[in-house]
């Protein structure tokens, strides 16, 4: 058996090592106390019934710790004065074993005194809404790494703007212009390994054992947030059982460190299942879309206003609300666009980083607004489409030059897969343009081994993506060895070079020309050693959008075929199928694997994920009450293709097919004239759409 | 630092019984444990001590007669998987085998899912339209108490706290059955509406679980059918009847009016299957 196929077989037989199995025999097992009120002053915190062998973190702890937060400086390790969300941590303690923690957790009181909350996106904006944060700070961070405008004095923490064109102008010259305004609600990541870390301090120095893909990020803040200098801060990252992007930038590192500080011990702290919930989800969304076109359906102008609710602390919020952004104009030749895509704060648990990056929610607005278009035209959505795509040469809306784009081919393939020529009744397509974080550095050494073979140093994280093994096999190529001789270590700031962070579905490429550069290095250099950097240059004005957004583009299409029950609502998949982009393929199983798994997700958010809120506090916390796709749950047909072009470069395909499958769900209801705006797109939502069609009241909401 | 609940784990009947008897409400009944296991997990339920059937083999029964007699702590899997259920009692086995998944199914019990009293289950609606009794037996002695006396509400049924649920009695000989589980999002997930119709000696029982804290049955609106054909016309009577008549509650699967909605629809599709 191959190194390769043993490190997967670990996974199956559960012998692969998470960070919740790791913790060393003197750790103590941490707890958090969390707040019930979405909005309240902290009067007191009383740790008096606690036991005295138990460490207990109060704010008084961590009063004189700087503030965090990987673009805004908005978060403290624990809530000072007040609390900003249900389950913001106000206290912790860390105890011999995790029962006797949840113990001494129990035994905290805390003295609120609730305050009025802005709980969704149109109370936050209201004027004279209640602050979430007075001030907007900017994070030294390096992930604040694009112009962020906070719009002080609201909870705006970000807005970006493309000013492309002249948007009175091109609707001037449109003779058909449709407008509607969509939404999406949070969702949960839902990855089988909740968040962990295991954190002790020695000698000074702070090593941190982490479920996360962002190593370096979470270095950096942990250093600001304990004065402490980067060299004096370790974070070790193992492979995690998913993250969907959940184990981005600090988590929990921040309150096991400083729970281990004060115990002089080493630290475990493992999330019960029901703080993911209060702990990171999906930005839910609110889109106005107003497009104009010719008769003759070519698109001449558009304009987006955008918002996402980030939660209570901002997190990548700022970088959603930008992807958001350019996402929503679609992969469309457009002379006149004008977008505002604004970041909020409201008091909900934080949102950020899930699979698609803010591109689910632009799709699920502008593709549904491409069919609304092409029904007002009279235009097959097919049609319209293909006469609107940007194709090699184009200019997008950024102002850059589009190349190696392939929406057409894409989009046939798609159309082509349900068998669009012969009816599109029950039938949609969509579109997704998912940019790649640009600007990014990727570097990697490679060493040959005393016992033979080659180690690889980087700081990509196995999350379950499949990078390590695609990595493995370009090294391989590239060493001209068997992948079994290359020994891939995990993530570890101490040995591993500089990388931005394993997320927006870069590493393989990134990291791949980067070790491409590290073989040619060694080569050069002697046959020991080498290194290689790869860097991508762009970025964007935020106050114009101009610039380059992404050095290069993920495509993806998708197209769905569906039955109502047009009693009960209740959609039944018939097929689904993804054609993703994917230059060259490295692991062709591994490739599969995420486009199948996309997919798989895309219908969840598409048909029955929704983060459900009561005043600010999660009534579906469980597996039970929040559903994720089954098995059972799949179309009779799920098939996908991954297009390849000789020569072309590699392309990242971690999420691509995500964001077009709720647009392309959305889109074939509407081929039967049930019109949704908000997703999920639930049995009564759609049964409501039959009863506005066929107008009648059903008492439905 | 408490250790935990005590843990009782009595082998047979007699000594379930009278540590029953003994520990009362103090001790928290465990049969398969997907329903205290959860609350547990969740906080919800903090047992001082947990009276575990899990070693009762006398509690693992299934015996078809003319009657179908099921242990209490024999499982879902089992049931479903039973030839002489799936011959004499098709629709009972469906509902069974409709129950989240596989994994759940190998541990979740018959008595279990009938005295948590847990309103989004499959299983109560469908030994309710079928006219099951679960069999009780404490001190006082064995009776025998129809499904819909059983549940009383959310979380609460008619079992007093020194009896055990034993074992439930399903009577044979009905005509037609038929169990529809109405889910509003995934395949795995719990019914949004459950509706469970039997004929038996020609009369119609409709039960409408999973909409409200107990399953309900309207035995004056089944009357409509009686004596007539059981044609499209009655069944979308009944159907609009029991709509009007529920009471629904408004949860993460559905509105109160959803789900009135989905029952006019699913108990008039019960009944047209029942007839078919």
């Amino acid at each position: 058996m191959s190194p390769i196929e043993w490190f997967e077989q670990q996974i199956v037989d559960g012998r692969t090592r998470y960070v919740g199995d790791g913790a060393p025999p003197d750790a103590l097992h941490a707890r958090v106390v969390r707040s019930p009120y979405a909005h309240a002053r902290v009067r007191g915190v009383d740790a008096s019934a606690v036991a005295a062998d138990v460490v207990v973190l109060l704010p008084g702890d961590v009063r004189d710790l700087a503030p965090y937060g990987c673009q805004i400086a908005d978060q403290t390790v624990l809530a000072l004065d007040r609390v900003r969300h249900v389950g913001d941590p106000v206290a912790a303690v860390a105890a011999a074993t995790p029962r006797a923690a949840e113990e001494a957790a129990r035994a905290i009181e805390v003295d609120y005194e609730e305050l009025p909350a802005a709980l969704d996106l149109d109370a936050a904006l209201a004027p004279g809404a209640t602050l979430v944060h007075e001030a907007h700070r900017i994070s030294e961070n390096d992930a604040a790494y694009f112009g962020i405008r906070p719009e002080h004095g609201t909870n705006v923490c970000h807005r970006f703007r493309i000013r492309h064109g002249d948007v009175a102008e091109g609707f001037a010259l449109a003779d058909v212009v449709v407008e509607e305004e969509y939404r999406t609600p949070a969702a949960q990541h839902a990855p089988l390994e909740p968040h962990a870390a295991t954190a002790q301090w020695r000698d000074g120095r702070l090593e941190v054992f982490t479920g996360s893909h962002t190593p370096f990020n979470v270095r950096s803040d942990l250093a600001r947030i304990f004065g402490v200098g980067e060299d004096r801060v370790r974070i070790v990252c193992p492979p995690m059982g998913g993250s969907f992007g959940s184990k981005t930038f600090v988590r929990v590192e921040a309150i096991a460190a400083a729970l281990a500080r004060k115990a002089g011990r080493p630290v475990s702290l493992v999330l019960p299942r029901a703080e993911e919930w209060v702990t990171l989800n999906r930005h839910p969304s609110r889109i106005r879309v107003r497009v104009g076109a010719t008769r003759e359906g070519v698109l001449v102008a558009k304009e987006v206003d955008a918002w996402v609710d980030t939660g209570a602390y901002a997190d990548c919020g700022p970088g959603v609300a930008q992807k958001v952004g350019f996402s929503v104009v679609g992969p469309y030749r457009i002379p006149h666009v004008r977008v505002d895509s604004c970041c909020v704060y409201t008091h909900l648990p934080p949102n950020g980083a899930f699979r698609g990056f803010g591109a689910t929610q632009a799709a699920w607005a502008s593709e549904r607004t491409m069919d609304v278009l092409s029904d007002r035209l009279g235009l097959d959505p097919l049609e319209l489409r293909l006469r609107n795509v940007l194709r090699d040469g184009d200019v997008f809306a950024t102002g850059e030059t589009m190349h190696d784009v392939h929406f057409e081919e894409l989009l046939r393939r798609a159309a082509s897969a349900v068998a669009w020529e012969e009816g599109r009744s029950g039938k949609g397509l969509a579109l997704v343009l998912k940019g790649m974080q640009t600007p990014s550095r990727a570097s990697i050494a490679v060493e040959r081994r005393a016992e033979g073979g080659w180690f690889l140093r980087c700081a990509t994280a196995e999350l379950g993506q499949g990078s390590r093994k695609a990595l493995t096999l370009l090294a391989g190529e590239l060493l001209g060895c068997e992948p079994r001789e290359v020994v891939f270590l995990s993530p570890d700031t101490d040995v591993v070079p500089y990388d931005t962070r394993s997320t927006s579905s870069r590493s393989t490429y990134m990291m791949g020309r980067a070790l491409e550069a590290a073989v040619a290095d060694l080569r050069a250099s002697g046959g020991e050693r080498g290194e290689g950097e790869y860097r991508n240059a762009g970025g964007l004005d935020p106050d114009t959008g101009q610039g380059v957004a992404s050095s290069h583009w993920h495509q993806g299409a998708a197209a769905v075929e569906l039955g109502v029950d047009e009693e009960t609502g209740r959609v039944e998949l018939a097929r689904a199928h993804a054609a993703v982009y994917a230059g060259r393929v490295v692991n062709r199983k591994g490739a599969e694997l995420q486009n199948e798994g996309s997919m798989v997700m895309g219908l969840g958010s598409a048909l029955f994920e929704e983060v459900a809120f009561a005043e600010g506090q999660v009534v579906n916390a469980n597996l039970s009450d929040y559903e994720i796709p089954s098995l059972a749950d799949l179309p009779r047909s799920l098939t996908h293709d991954l297009v390849e072009k000789p020569g072309a470069e590699v392309h990242g395909l971690g999420e691509t097919a995500v964001p077009p499958v709720p647009a392309a769900v959305g889109n074939a209801l509407g081929s039967l004239g049930l019109h949704v705006t908000r997703l999920p797109l639930t049995a009564e939502s759609v049964l409501a759409a039959v009863d506005r069609r066929d107008g009648r009241d059903g008492g439905l909401a | 630092m408490t250790a935990g609940p005590a843990w009782h784990q009595p082998t047979t009947l007699e000594e379930a019984l009278a540590l029953r008897a003994e520990l009362g409400d103090e001790a928290v009944v465990l049969a398969g444990g997907t329903f205290v296991g959860v609350l547990m997990g969740q906080g919800l339920l903090e047992p001082e001590a947990l009276l575990s059937l899990g070693r009762v083999r006398e509690l693992v029964a299934v015996e078809a007669g003319d009657d179908l007699v099921l242990g209490a702590m024999t499982t879902h899997r089992a049931v479903e998987r039973s030839a002489a259920v799936r011959a004499g009692w098709p629709a009972l086995a469906r509902a069974f085998e409709l129950v989240a998944s596989p994994r759940i199914r190998n541990q979740a019990t018959v008595g279990g899912v009938l005295a948590d009293a847990d309103y989004a289950s499959d299983p109560p609606a469908m030994l309710c339209a079928l006219g099951a009794r679960a069999v009780a037996r404490g001190p006082a002695g064995t009776r025998e108490i129809p499904i819909e006396e059983l549940v009383l509400g959310y979380y609460e049924t008619s079992l007093a706290t020194d009896e055990l649920l034993v074992e439930v009695r399903v009577p044979g000989g009905a005509e037609r059955s038929t169990y529809r589980k109405f889910r509003s999002r995934s395949h795995e997930d719990r019914p949004c509406v459950a509706v469970a119709a039997a004929l038996a000696g020609g009369r119609l029982r409709v039960v409408v679980g999973a909409v409200a804290g107990t399953p309900q049955l309207f035995p004056d609106v089944c009357a409509l059918a009686d004596g007539g054909p059981l044609d499209r016309a009655v069944a979308e009577e009944i159907g609009r009847r029991y709509a009007e008549r529920v009471d629904a509650i408004s949860d993460v699967r559905g509105s109160a009016a959803y789900r009135r909605r989905v029952v006019a629809v699913e108990v008039r599709r019960a009944i047209e299957e029942l007839a078919a």
